[in-house]
Order: C-alpha cells, then structure tokens, then sequence
C-alpha cells in the first residue's frame, strides 16, 4: 500500500503524532486542554565532546531539521 | 519403525478419547461466542480484556467486523470509528487516530492507539475550523513536510467530521 505520509519522507512515529494532534485539538475545550498537556514534549540533550558539554538542542527541533533534510534528499 | 509404533498406539487411543466428549457435553465445553476486547492508549485503558460481542474496526485494508472465533490477523487502523457492541447489547463508538489490532488465536482482540474518545467528547466546531486552516495549509506553498502534515490532518478531520454528522 503505498501511502501520502511516507511518500513525503515521514516516518511512522510522526504519522501517528500529527493524527493524535489533530484529534487532541478536535476535543471539546475542557477536555481538550487537558489531553493536550500529554503532547507536549520538553526532551533535551547536547553531545559531549573531549570531556566538555555541547550546546544544548531539544530533541523536538532537531527531530524537525532532520526530518526536513531526510525529505529533501528522498526527493 | 518407532514412528509406526506411535501412530498405532495413538489409533488405539482415539476411540475413547473420542467417545467421552460425545456422549455427555457439559457447560464447561461448551465454546464462548464472546470476544476479550483490551482496548488501550498510553495513558489509559477503555476496556480490560472484556468480554464484548462484537467489534467494528477502520482497518487499512477495508472496514472490519471482529466476533468471537476470528481467524487471527494483524491490521494496521485508519484514524476512524471503533464500534463496541456489549453484551448487554448496547454499543459504544470511540474514535482512535490510528494504531494497531491485533486478533489473537484465543479469541482475544488487542487494540492499540495514541489518542481514542468517545464521539461525544468532540466538538464539530473544532473540527472544522482545523479544517479550513488545514486545507489552506495543504494548498499553500509551505515545506512539504508542512504540505504532508496538513494532508494528514485533512485525511483525519475529514473522517472525524463524517462521523459526527
């Protein structure tokens, strides 16, 4: 089956997360507010380098840039 | 040789094996016509391995109705309706955003998905306000990773809107 999502270079995982983001959104307010709390994500990490920390990214941002960098070769 | 020898015995044996359960048939016997449905979110569980007649389910490769006994399958879901029918006879419908069924041999259904309401959680005016937004997000010139997410969300908000009509 050949489907839109992977055709664009998306993965899975991020198919599946944009469709609950959208479903999160589409709830009634009260309950929306709280289901949106559990898409949120604060994950951050830095490469270590001769002992010294590096800068540190989120892991969100830079799962976007290579996410956008795998797209533009596949195309 | 020691095969044959198996084999022999084992015809000797099949008579009364056989004879028992068809003269007396008890209630411990008698096959469940019910489906263990385990219905889970990462947060959450709606259903616990319970026992539930019937379910619909919005596979990938067509609509699908589970009831006890089903050939065992793994199907991947479209982000659309569940419909549980209970025992009692009633039905509840939750709307999932995708995931995974899985019908195991022993009349076991397992349902896997990131997000899943009820339908009367959702409020059709968010859905169409995302809707329009994401529509003129698919048809703009943004990144194609922005274009391929606003077409997601169009594939989903269509399928939620149909629903709750």
């Amino acid at each position: 089956m050949a489907f839109a999502w992977k055709a664009s270079g998306l993965t899975y995982n991020k198919y599946l997360s944009v469709a609950a983001r959208v479903v999160r959104r589409s709830l009634k307010d009260d309950k929306r507010l709280a289901a949106e709390r559990r898409g949120e994500m604060e994950l951050k990490f830095a490469k270590w380098n001769n002992g010294k920390q590096g800068e540190v990214k989120s892991v969100a941002d830079a799962n976007a840039a290579a996410a956008t960098e795998a797209a533009s070769h596949t195309s | 040789m020691n095969s044959l020898r198996i084999a022999r015995t084992a015809l000797r044996v099949r008579p009364a094996a056989i004879k028992a359960p068809l003269q007396r048939r008890g209630y411990a016997e008698a096959v469940s016509d019910k489906i263990k449905l385990s219905l889970a979110l990462p947060h959450q569980s709606i259903y616990k391995s319970q026992d539930v007649v019937q379910v619909n389910i919005p596979a990938e490769s067509g609509e699908m109705g589970v009831l006890a006994n089903h050939v065992p399958s793994i199907e991947q879901l479209k982000p659309g309706l569940v419909e549980v029918i209970e025992e009692s006879g009633g039905s509840k419908q939750f709307f999932l955003s995708g995931g995974f069924a899985i019908v195991q041999p022993n009349s076991e259904l397992s349902i896997n998905a990131v997000e899943g309401f009820a339908l009367e959680d959702f409020s059709i005016e968010n859905v169409r306000s995302q809707l329009s937004e994401a529509q003129k997000i698919a048809s703009g010139s943004g990144s194609e990773q922005d274009i391929a997410e606003a077409k997601i969300e169009i594939e989903v908000l269509e399928s939620l809107q149909s629903v709750l009509k």
